[in-house]
């Protein structure tokens, strides 16, 4: 066989790989950061948490990888994933249905062993057998709880020009929120990752690490066996933090384009939809080259009633509004009967406000109701979340 | 051998619709946009999916690439199976002959393999013009308690208007015991909605002696009913009074989108039991400005609006720019009406720009119009009734 001059880090695998599609497989893990956004995730994971009147979180990252060319998604997941299941299906809308490749979902307690995951590596570990049915020659692996447009096929560019062993997606924006629930990176000038911080008390390194990398499949699957085997939990913080510090590996960023949004609290989730009402802003997220898929309901358009008062909305279509709608967010078939008055808030799919209610700094969760005359008044820096299903 | 099927539909759709002029210069009428996010095939293929009925043939002739595109897998409508689903079917040769479809009547004759391949006990027959919500199911089922050969769905038209339609005369159990195509002096309002459903053996059957008889035009309404009448099969009406609107000329097609806006409109897409399914791209949802002003109008996902926009529709992806004023117009999808443009009484077809000083709809009269792709340039009045675009 001719494996025998092959480099260390190649198998016989590789020569069977795939040729027809770019040779990446996706991961998306979602299991991890349940309970920063409180009510919004109480009963889903932050990857299914809507946004942006009719998407997901995980819609950005998934669409972000189909518009690389990835046809081989696995998506992690550990609680609550009913949601996000519901959500992705057979994964038609993104074109990842097909036989060849496509989404793979990926659950919990499908290998015997395993327990609950108490991160990254572990979740990994539980699901090797998937990463070693692959054919793919690069993995793109990424958490789903940062709002932002990915370039991943521009990233696994650059990780194979380098000739790194792991690239990590960052961004330099100054505007991204930075706080004690991030990762941070220094790059320097060579593109060489030179420290990383996990959940600093005040973050020092001047990159924001987008919490995605990439990695050669079979490097991944090396590491984390070899990593498992030593007891660890943390791919960040157990494996990645060791090889940049000691250098045992040539860790690379990659800086994305474009802002991102870390959604870790409620406040954070508010502030991120509210800055999306600017057209540049929105504009940077959805890239015209890049749409962003997401699941479709068969809504009709939105109907602007006589009397509807409309100002600075993003509305999703089956909305009938017949009453006020300022600097605010409507998802599909909502409602704002005649005299509501609704400001500086998020009504999420099929919400209804009713006759001259009034809200203002309320996110209300999906097919919550405000009774006629009801009121709800909050202030920027505190915005009321009514919970799922919720009557006020 | 294919399942059997108990109905399959066939979707008449190869028509030009010539009345609709400038908008049907690039593609079949049933793939006209309608009512923002819809085609006009949407309805009769929903109705299917909504009605039980999962094969669908669509017969294409006319400029077939956007219906086919459109409809390709089928899977909007749930019409993706693996036993079933939607199926173009265009004219195609055969050896020595092929032949474009003649009329109605020969386009399903062409395509009598495609139906026995199920071996229903009846077919369902319907066009690509109108819109309506309608239960072939409950009509299939008329048909069948009545024991009739054919079932014409008909509706009551305004007396006036009764002249313009195909008019079923029936007696009191609802057997027609006479077909008027426009009659001058109609003796009853009810009138044909060109959907009918046939016991497949007796159509087989009338289809095979149409096709050999030289002088027929191979059409239903001319041919097919008047034969079956005069051999004494039983042909039954089947009354259907909800909203139902022809959408074959530019005034009914502007008519139907206003309908839509009415404080109850007679064709409700809201309803939930019964959707109006469409193909659509996944698109942000739409952004009304603070310098909008939006009053009573139907807008759908992917329109920016900072202009003025008053009793219309917008489409997917239509941008109404600062100062503009929409009025009593459908902007079809991915149109541009700029700043300072005024869009008055008008139909704006698909990826239309209208320029700023534009004016489209100047002075009272007809609906104007303004075609696929045109680009009406600045200082430009397209007057009432004008079609705008390249000829």
């Amino acid at each position: 066989m001719a494996s025998a001059w092959l480099p260390a880090n190649n198998s016989v695998k590789s020569e069977q790989e795939d040729k027809t599609v770019k040779n990446i497989m996706g991961i998306i893990y979602t299991a991890d950061r349940e309970n920063q956004l409180k009510e919004l995730t109480a009963e889903r994971a932050v990857a299914a948490v809507p946004i942006c009147g009719r998407y997901r979180m995980i819609d950005f990252v998934l669409s972000g990888m189909v518009d690389s060319g990835i046809r081989n998604v696995g998506v992690i997941t550990q609680k609550k994933y009913n949601s996000l299941m519901d959500h992705l299906g057979s994964g038609r809308e993104w074109d990842l249905h097909g036989k060849r490749a496509g989404l793979v979902f990926l659950p919990p307690f499908t290998q015997s062993n395993n327990s609950v995951y108490t991160g990254l590596l572990d979740a990994l570990h539980a699901n090797l057998h998937y990463l070693r049915r692959s054919k793919e020659r690069y993995t793109v692996c990424t958490d789903a709880h940062i709002l932002f447009s990915a370039q991943f096929d521009a990233m696994v560019a650059q990780h194979e020009q380098s000739g790194a062993d792991i690239t990590l997606m960052y961004t330099r924006d100054p505007s991204t929120r930075r706080n004690s629930y991030g990762r941070y990176i220094r790059v320097e000038e060579d593109g060489r990752v030179s420290a990383l911080e996990s959940d600093p008390a005040v973050p020092h390194m001047p990159c924001t690490y987008l919490e995605a990398f990439c990695i050669r499949r079979e490097l991944l699957i090396t590491l984390v066996d070899e990593a498992v085997s030593r007891g660890c939990h943390h791919l960040t913080r157990d494996v990645l933090m060791e090889a940049i510090s000691k250098q045992t590996m040539k860790v690379y960023g990659f800086e994305n384009p474009g802002r991102a949004w870390p959604m870790d609290s409620v406040q954070s989730y508010f502030n991120c939809s509210m800055e999306l009402l600017n057209k540049d802003t929105r504009d940077g997220l959805f890239p015209a080259e890049r749409p962003v898929l997401t699941k479709l309901r068969d809504e009709m358009p939105t109907q602007h009633r006589p009397g509807a008062q409309v100002k600075n909305a993003l509305i999703a279509d089956g909305c009938i509004i017949e009453g006020t709608v300022e600097n605010s967010i409507l998802f599909r078939g909502v409602h704002i009967a005649k005299g509501a008055v609704v400001r500086n808030s998020i009504i999420m799919q099929d919400g209804e406000v009713l006759e001259n209610a009034e809200l203002e700094y309320c996110i209300m969760d999906k097919q919550s109701t405000v009774r006629p005359n009801g009121r709800l008044l909050a202030t920027q820096n505190y915005p009321i979340v009514v919970a799922k299903n919720y009557i006020v | 051998m294919l399942r059997k099927k108990r109905c399959v539909a066939m979707l008449l759709a190869g028509g030009q619709g010539s009345r609709l002029g400038i908008l049907t210069r690039h593609v079949a009428k049933p793939a006209v946009p309608f009512g923002g996010k819809y085609r006009i095939i949407d309805f009769p293929l929903s109705n299917c999916s909504n009605s039980g009925i999962d094969v669908v043939g669509v017969l294409t002739q006319y400029r077939p690439l956007e219906l086919n595109a459109y409809i390709a897998s089928g899977a909007p409508w749930d019409l993706d199976l693996v036993n079933g689903g939607v199926f173009v079917l265009p004219p195609y040769q055969t050896g020595a002959t092929g032949e474009w479809y003649k009329g109605t009547a020969n386009a399903i004759y062409q395509n009598l393999p495609f139906i026995d391949q199920y071996d229903p006990e009846y077919v369902l027959i319907l066009s690509g013009d109108h819109i309506y919500k309608m239960d072939y199911a409950a009509m299939i089922a008329h048909h069948e308690s009545h024991g009739a050969d054919a079932t014409i769905a008909v509706r009551q038209v305004p007396w006036d208007e009764a002249s313009r339609f195909g008019i079923m005369n029936t007696d009191k159990d609802d057997n027609i015991i006479e077909f008027e195509e426009k009659p001058k002096n109609p003796k009853s309002n009810n009138a044909s909605m060109g959907v009918y459903v046939f016991t497949w053996e007796k159509l087989r059957k009338y289809l095979t002696a149409d096709e050999y008889d030289p002088k027929s035009q191979n059409d239903f309404g001319k041919n097919i009913i008047p034969a079956m009448l005069a051999e004494g099969q039983k042909l039954v009406a089947y009354s259907f009074n909800n909203y139902w609107k022809d959408v074959g000329t530019i005034e009914s097609l502007w008519e139907a989108n206003m309908d839509l806006l009415e404080e109850h409109p007679e064709i409700d897409l809201h309803d939930k039991k019964f959707r109006v399914y469409a193909r659509n791209l996944a698109m942000i949802p739409q952004y009304v400005a603070a310098s909008a002003q939006v009053d009573n109008c139907m807008i759908t996902e992917g329109c920016e609006v900072y202009g003025h926009v008053m009793h219309s529709i917008l489409s997917s992806g239509v941008v109404v720019e600062e100062g503009a004023q929409v009025i009593d117009s459908v902007i079809m999808p991915g149109a541009k009406i700029k700043k300072g443009a005024v869009v008055r009484r008008a139909i704006v077809a698909e990826d239309a720009v209208v320029e700023s000083g534009a004016v489209v709809g100047e002075g009272e009269g007809l609906i104007a119009v303004v075609g696929q792709g045109a680009v009406v340039p600045d200082g430009k009045r397209v007057a009432a009734g004008e079609q705008f675009g390249e000829e």
